[in-house]
Formats: structure tokens, sequence, C-alpha cells
């Protein structure tokens, strides 16, 4: 057993735990967008920062991938967390100004406006790639997965055409955290050729 | 592993979506008492690595061997929790999960000790069917011994070749084998590839003089019997000798699709107007034809525009050839305007070089050809410009037939007559289906250019190898939900056979022929709807039987207050959709109850009826959109037995719309909200079934006679559409007729299944005054029925006092 501190409050936690899962365990909440049970952690998304300190320096690392130490002092509400929180919720706001998700979200850590500015006000991915994560280690395809670089940026299938590989299970629907992959989807497994939904007489 | 099951039920908090909106304590405590649950508790987060341990401490400490989780989407959850588990154990099906969070607590607007309830009554039904689950134990798949490598193709040589470089011996079955031979004739089926022959003779070398080879020359195949790991193929019997037999592991089939010439009103004559694979021909025995050589590209007025940039590519290969080898020949390639030139920035340069013309013609206005000349619109001007010719070449049609059809056939890939392979196998994902490119490559799979059958070739000698290699491995195993005969009850029909869209059902060599009664377990998807439709519950979907849904189903249906309803979504449509719905937050009537299944094909209809005898209101089904079911038909087959019980609820006099088949796209929860709000008002406004005797009677009666009514559940199955059929709906006959010949021998057997409860109930001979008042039935049909029951032996007639008395036969 690792025992450490998160808060000043004494925790425990097995080998190979993250702090996310020693905090989610003990009841602390940590906002995270990327991080899925389901999946390996990837550490996209950049919400979930935490602070470790040591004597009279401190850093910030990400829980969802950080494993725990023997001794170490997190501490997942302080200002210097907070802070880097708005921003990135800022940035978020900002790169995904459409995502009903993020605000919500934002709302409730009391951000509620962007200083950055916005490019694609009908944006709501941000390309945390969870779903393309998702379709590999769930599904055990891939079907889709980012493409391209830098701003440009996205998910897609390959060629950005319907690609026979996806087999609609809409998993990366499901664990979308901005509610981007609804309209991904569509373009990914093609459009299903009747749009009915009807009880039978 | 004990028979017993000590059920494990594992509540997650997660966070706060699920913990302060249901009342996990009172759940508990409900739980807890149900019998067969050994341990029950409420973690923070079960699917996180603490959580895990923990699990994994209580299954050894309390002996566990079924766990329930209840949190959120089985879909993407499962998978964690069978890796995690898998060394205790542990395996697929002996987990499940109940999703609280997206079912329960994230769309209904109830108080948390309601939803507490409602959660209950979806947990106890997931007990149920844990209870009844007979786990399978894990089976080590055993596959050695020699590949078998058949068929006419060039891909052949490709999946020997890669065979005999993993040291796997194998048998090559193709008529020619001489690399010559095989290349004189390769432009039948892959004309303007000349440029890569001399590459082919190294590859078909190394196969055929490769020491674990056993070439099997000028054979024909005829039949095929066994399952993967232990096939036997038999060939036909030359005048000399008997039919030869050979054992094979796998097989791997290299089949070629058919180049034909296109209709009469092309003008061909396969002279001067011709095919390409004729002018390839042609090369060989006259040589390059002189003067003016036109390609017309009429792939898109074949309707065949698919393989358009195929033939092009063809096309410009061979008018490559004739530019570069006679330097008077004049060469045009005649293209549709919808066609995208398939060259590379290199090819268009020597296409320069060498003069090759290439025109667009309007798609609009159809090229005719006449004597000596070929008329097309120009695409600039819109004036219609004629070209003289010496010789036409057009793309040929593309069809699967012949030999690779019969081929195909016999190992059982065939599925519609005339089309292509590919796209035939169910769309699920890839832990759950058979190997597709192992045991088919080359053209007739789909059209495509040499290098990508030879590719394809390669690939299904690699994957073959990769197979046998983790077999013998030990790390290969059978998988889990599949179907399995029991071959005490099995009688050979072969219903099974002409339903499975995945072909995995095969023969077992037999006196008087091959019956269709074992299933292949690495080819099986485990849809299921034929394990519904046997006549005589000889299929068993293996893990995820019937008996198990009939007890998830009863659990709950049991449980039904006024106004409820049973919704089974599958996991393709309906589920995802109603858990994308609670993901979103969607809130809908509380008084739906979503059960998930892999399929609604898996439904046997006595499930359904099952539902009613246990008191649900309403039962709705959830399928995928038709023809994007993912079992290709599961929800067409769900659409036919919801008819039958439809039927048989209103011959019983209950309402026919308690039942209802419905679609769903996981993309559009919104319209699945609608879809079960719909159902539900309607199911509230009929009410209960009133549970007086008489209702259950009819009830115990629709059950009895969709479970065990071989004659009945023949009719039904032989009513569902085969995978050749454009539709479901008998089209042999008159559909009205049809329906109301269907109709009548339900009416029929219903009686009788009534008449045989009640004598079987009151266990004394009845007058048919006694009998008629009892069922409140017309005296004159059922005089009929009885006496029809006479006559088949089913019951007795005796006579006391002049009067006709009716009883079981003891």
């Amino acid at each position: 057993m690792i025992e450490f501190n998160i808060n000043d409050r004494k925790v425990r936690a097995g080998q190979g735990w993250t702090i996310l899962e020693t905090a989610r365990h003990y009841g602390l909440d940590i906002p995270a967008l990327c991080y899925h049970e389901s999946v390996a952690p990837s550490g996209a998304c950049r919400l979930c920062m935490v602070e470790l300190r040591e004597g009279s320096w401190s850093r910030l690392v990400a829980s969802c991938i950080y494993p725990v130490q023997q001794g170490i002092n997190v501490y997942t509400e302080t200002e210097r967390v907070q802070n880097i929180r708005r921003w990135i919720f800022e940035m978020l706001l900002a790169a995904c100004p459409a995502s009903q998700e993020i605000k919500e979200l934002a709302a409730r850590y009391g951000v509620v406006s962007t200083r950055f500015p916005i490019h694609d006000p009908d944006q709501t991915c941000m390309v945390c790639g969870l779903c393309s994560r998702v379709c590999e280690e769930v599904v055990g395809l891939s079907a889709i997965s980012t493409v391209d670089r830098g701003v440009h940026k996205k998910v897609s299938s390959p060629f950005l055409r319907p690609t026979d590989i996806c087999v609609a299970c809409g998993c990366c629907v499901s664990v979308c955290p901005t509610g981007a992959m609804q309209a991904i989807f569509d373009s990914v497994r093609g459009e299903p050729v009747m749009q009915l939904t009807q009880l039978t007489a | 592993m004990d028979a017993q099951a000590n059920i494990g039920v594992f509540l997650c908090r997660c966070g706060d979506h699920i913990a302060p909106l249901i009342d996990l304590d009172a759940l508990q405590k409900d739980i807890h008492k149900q019998a067969n649950v050994v341990h029950s508790e409420i973690c923070p987060f079960p699917c996180l690595k603490p959580g895990l341990e923990h699990i994994n401490q209580m299954v050894v400490r309390k002996g566990l061997n079924r766990i329930i989780i209840a949190g959120c989407e089985g879909r993407l959850m499962l998978k964690k929790f069978e890796k995690e588990l898998h060394l205790l154990d542990l395996h697929k099906g002996q987990i499940d999960m109940v999703n609280l969070r997206g079912h329960v607590a994230a769309v209904s607007a109830l108080s948390p000790p309601e939803n507490a309830v409602k959660a209950a009554k979806l947990l106890k039904a997931s007990i149920a069917e844990m209870r009844v689950l007979a786990p399978s134990p894990q089976i080590l798949a055993k596959i050695d011994g020699p590949v078998m490598v058949i068929g006419d193709g060039i891909a052949a040589f490709a999946a020997a070749r890669e065979l005999s470089r993993h040291n796997i011996e194998f048998f090559l079955a193709t008529n020619t084998i001489e690399p010559e031979k095989v290349l004189r004739k390769i432009h039948h089926t892959y004309p303007g590839e000349r440029q890569y022959y001399n590459r082919l003779e190294g590859i078909i070398r190394e196969a055929v003089e490769s020491p674990l080879a056993t070439v099997l020359p000028f054979v024909k195949l005829a039949g095929l019997s066994g399952v993967t790991g232990d096939y036997t193929l038999t060939f036909e019997a030359d005048w000399r000798e008997l039919p030869r037999k050979y054992r094979a592991a796998a097989v791997i089939a290299c089949l070629d699709a058919e180049m034909t010439p296109p209709g009469p009103e092309f003008g061909h004559d396969g002279q001067q107007v011709m095919i390409q694979p004729e002018l390839e021909e042609r090369f060989y025995q006259n040589g390059i034809p002189p003067g003016r050589t036109v390609f017309w590209l009429n792939d898109y007025e074949i309707e065949q525009p698919d393989f358009a940039q195929l033939s092009a590519v063809a096309a410009w290969n061979m008018a490559r050839y004739i530019r570069e080898h006679a330097s008077k020949s004049q060469v045009v390639i005649l293209y549709n305007q919808k066609l995208t030139i398939p060259l590379s920035a290199a090819d268009r340069a020597l296409n320069r070089k060498l003069g090759i013309l290439w025109i667009p013609y309007d798609n609009a206005v159809r090229p005719t050809i006449q004597a000596g000349f070929i008329t097309f619109c120009n695409l600039a001007d819109h004036v219609e410009h004629e070209l003289d010719w010496d010789y036409v070449v057009m793309s040929p049609v593309r069809v699967l037939g012949g030999e690779s059809l019969r081929v195909a056939k016999i190992l059982g890939l065939i599925h519609s007559e005339g089309r292509f392979i590919t796209g035939h196998h169910a769309k699920v994902r890839p832990e759950m289906i058979g190997r597709e490119e192992t045991y088919l490559a080359g053209s007739a799979r789909y059209p495509c250019d040499l290098h990508e059958a030879l590719n394809q070739g390669q690939t299904a000698g690699l994957k073959t190898y990769q197979m046998i290699k983790k077999a013998a491995e030990g790390k290969l195993y059978v998988p889990r939900v599949i179907c399995v005969v029991d071959p005490d009850k099995c009688v050979g029909c072969g219903q099974c056979q002409e339903l499975c869209d995945c072909g995995g059902i095969g023969v077992e060599d037999g006196p008087g022929g091959g019956l269709p009664r074992v299933v292949d377990p690495m080819i099986c998807t485990g849809g299921g709807t034929c394990a519904a439709a046997c006549p005589y519950h000889a299929l068993v979907l293996q893990n995820n039987s019937n008996d198990q849904r009939e007890a998830r189903v009863a659990a709950l249906s049991r449980q039904m207050a006024q106004g409820e309803v049973v919704a089974i979504g599958c996991v393709w449509g309906g589920l995802p959709a109603a858990d994308n719905a609670g993901k979103l937050g969607l809130t809908y009537d509380a008084r739906v109850h979503i059960l998930g299944v892999p399929c609604v094909g898996q439904i046997d209809p006595c499930v359904m009826a099952r539902a009613f005898l246990e008191g649900a209101p309403g039962l709705i089904l959830v399928g995928c959109i038709p023809g994007e079911c993912h079992h290709s038909f599961g929800v067409d087959h769900a659409w036919s037995r919801v008819n039958v019980m439809k039927k048989l609820l209103t011959l019983a006099g209950f309402n026919r719309q308690r039942i209802a088949l419905a679609h769903a796209d996981l993309n559009k929860p919104a319209e699945f909200v609608k879809t079960v709000e719909s159902f539900t008002q309607i199911i509230a406004g009929l009410g209960l079934i009133e549970r007086n005797p008489a209702n259950l009677e009819k009830l115990a009666s629709i059950y009895e006679l969709i479970k065990y009514n071989t004659r009945v559940r023949h009719l039904l199955s032989a009513s569902l559409r085969r995978p050749w059929e454009a539709s479901y709906r008998g089209e042999q006959r008159h559909a009205l007729d049809y329906d109301r010949d269907f109709s009548a021998v339900i009416e029929e057997e219903f009686l009788q299944q009534r008449l045989l409860r009640l004598l079987e109930g009151e266990r004394r001979p009845l007058r048919l005054q006694e009998l008629a008042v009892s069922l409140k039935e017309d005296e004159v049909q059922v005089a009929d029925c009885l006496w029809n029951l006479v006559t088949d032996g089913s019951i007795n007639l005796s006579h006391q006092k002049r009067e006709a008395f009716y009883s079981l036969i003891n």
C-alpha cells in the first residue's frame, strides 16, 4: 500500500493507481473530459490538473496519468489549480463554443466567458481523441482517428469518407464528452438508408 | 466450476451521476435478499483500479461465479471487466451490466426511492438471468494440419507461397500449375496486366516447388464437411477411381470472377468489337491490331460504374502496350464524363509521349456503335461527333459464375445469386466475426486488379498462419457466445442452415448424405436468429441462451405494474439509443424498462409470450433500422415473430397493440424517446391484462403453443426471410391467401393447445359440452378440433352411458 496525501487528507492506494483513480475512490471530484473508464488514459484535455507540493516548490500534473507515489502531497483545489483550470476552460470555450456539455461543465466551475478569439462558432469537437481510443481499444477497430496536424487536426474516418470498417456500434457517440461525435458519426458510418422510426401497425 | 450460482452485485455510485439520484442503500438492501445473491455492496467506482481490485478480492473471498455491475453502459465497459476478471475464471457471459445511470438515473424525473424501485426491477431481472446461466467451459481451438488452398484464381499461388514461407503444409488444388500455362490464361480474368508477368512466374514456381506442397491437379471439389480445424474435402470421382477425401485444418478459396461480353445492344462480335480479355487473346494469336483501336469504357452503360476505374487502368495498360510495340497503330480511349482518369502524373507524362487520346463524352447521350463509326456527344460543344474505328474494345461485364460459383456454393460462401461474395458477413465487432479474409481471395470476392488479388491471397495465407500459430501456442479460444447443436433434439431439418447468414452451420457426414447439424464455432457470429427459429429448440446460443432471456424477461414482467412497459433493445439500435438518451439527459416516461439483447432476431416468440404470461402489460422490441441490421435479417425475423404474436393475442381476445416492433437509430436518441413514449401511452390506455383464470389459461396456452408446438414453429420458421430473398413476406404465394392460411393453422393449433391444457388440468374424462363451456368456445368448432385430436391419437375417446368422453392418453 502506498500512502500519500490528497488535500492534506491521508489516503492509501495500490500499486499502479493514478491520482485521479485514488481521488475518485475517496469521493473527491476532479473534472476531466478526455478520461473514460473503458480505455487507457491519455492526458489530452489537461482539465484534471492537480498540484503536487514538496517543501517550497510545486508543480502541476495531469492526475489521470500520474501514478501515485509514497508520500506525495496532492492538492486538487488550490489557487494555482483553479487558475489553470479556468484557463483551460476558457480555451475550451473558445475552441468549441457550440458544445453544450463544455459550457455546462465550465459554468459549474464558474467560467462562463472566454477572452480568447473564437474562430469557429459552430465547433463542438475539442479533438481529445477519446473516440478513436474507444474505437481501437473497446471495439477493436480503427474506423476513426485524428487526421491532420496542429490547428487543422480533426476527427474523421480515412479520407473523410464513410468507411466500411465502421460497424456503426456508436461507442464513440456514447463516450464523446462534448457531443461532437453525434455530428461526425454519420459521416463515418454513412447515413442510414432509411430514416424511419415507427411502430408497426 | 460450481453449478450453483454465486452472484455478486456491485452498485456503482458513479460520482454524482448515480448516488444522489437513486437511493442506493434501499436498493442494496432489496437486492441482498434475493436468492443466490451472495454478496452485494455499493462501490464508489467499480470500474477504476481500486474498485477492480476490490471486486477481485471479493470474488476470491466469497467464491463468486457471476458478477453483476450496476453502473453504466455495458457496451463500453464490459470488455474491461472481462479482461480484468478473466484470470479468476470469470468469462464473457458471467459478467453482466445494468445501466442504472443511462436507463434510470439520468432519464427519469422520479425521486431517489422511486428510482431505486425501478432499478431493483432491472437488477432482479439480471439476477434471474444469471441464475439460469450455464456457463460453458473455455475451450481451446484446435487447428493443426495441412491447409487446403483451392481454386483456379491466381491468388492461390500467393496464398500458397505465404504458407510455404511460414513452414505450413498445404494442398494446392488447382487445374494448372505450369507457370507458362497459368500466365497464358491470366488475361481471362485480369486483362491489361502483362507488365507484371515476369514477377508472377517467381511466385508460382516458389509455391508449386515448395517441399511442403502437395499439388492436386485436375480435381473438382464435390463437398465440404466439418468445422474449422477439421475439414474434410471431397473431390469428385474420376472415371478411374473413387472420390478422394482430404482432411484440412483450414480452407483458403481463391476464386476469380468471370468476364463476359455485354449484351447485343453493344454490337459485340468478338472479332472487330470485343471486350478487353479478347483483345489480350488477340495479342497472343494475331499480334497487335493495325489501324485505329478505340477503347470504349462503357462501365456506366453496362451498369457497373464501380468497376470503371479497373477497366480504365486495364484499357490504359493495353493502349500503352499497343503504342509501345506498334508505333503505326492509333489508340483512342473514350470515357464517360463521370469517370476520373486514374493516372498518376508520371503516367500522364508517358501518355502524352505515347500520344494516346482520351476523349470524354456526355453521360446524357449514350454512344452508339455503327459499322466503322462510333458516335458520342462531345462535352465541349454538345454536338454529336463520330469517331471511326478499326477495332472497338469495351469493358467486360464482371459476374460471378461457372466454376467459381459452384465452388463458392460448396464452401458455403455464396449468399445471393450472381452477386459478389464480399459484404455478406454480419457487420459486427471483430471479436464476434469469423475470418472472411482468411478463406477467400481473388476477384470473386469483389472485382479487383491483379495486385489486389495477390495481396488478398498473401493476406489469407498470413492470417491462416497466424491462426494456426496462435492455436499451437494455446492462445486461441473458441468464442463464448456461439450456437451449439443438441444432437439429441436435432432432426436435421435444415431450417437453421437456410436462415443462417454467417454461414456457420455446416453439414455432418452421415448415412444418406450430410445433415446440417454442426456449427463452426470460428465462423458463428452469435446472431442467434437460427436458434430462435429452431422448431425443436435443438440449437442453443451458448452463454446467451433462450432460457436465460426467458428468465430475465419473466422476472421483469412479473414486477410490472399498470402501464409499465418492457422494452427490449438490440445492442446496435435500441440499446445505444437508450444509452445516448441517458447521456444527453433526455427524460422519458419512467414506466419504460429497458433490457438489452445482441440482436432482436434472437428473441424466440416464446419469450414474448412468456412476458405476457408473467404479467407484462406491453412489450416493445426496438431493433436496428431495416436494412441496417448488423446480423443481416434479425430485425426482419423479429417482425415475423411479433406478427405471429399479434395473431395469437387477437385470437385469444387481447389487444394486438400490446406488442410492437420498432426501429431506432442510435444517433437519434430523441426519436427513440418518441417511440417508447408513444408505445407507453398506448399501453397505459389499455391497462393491465386482468389476472383471472380465463385470461391466464389463454396466455399459458399461447406460451405453450409457441414454445412446444412444432407445426407452428416450423411454419413460422419457414416464413422467415432467407438471406437470398428480397423481402420477408412469402412471395411465392398470394400474400393475403398466405396470411389467411397461416392464421387458420394458428387458430386450429391454438384451440387444440387449449383443449389439451384443459384435459391435463382436469385429469378426468370430460364431455364436449363441458369443454366448450369451460373454454367459452363454439361447440361445433370444439367438436371438430376434438375429432382431429382423436384421429391424431393425441387424446382418447371413450363412451359411458352413450355419451362421449374425452381424456388424455396416459
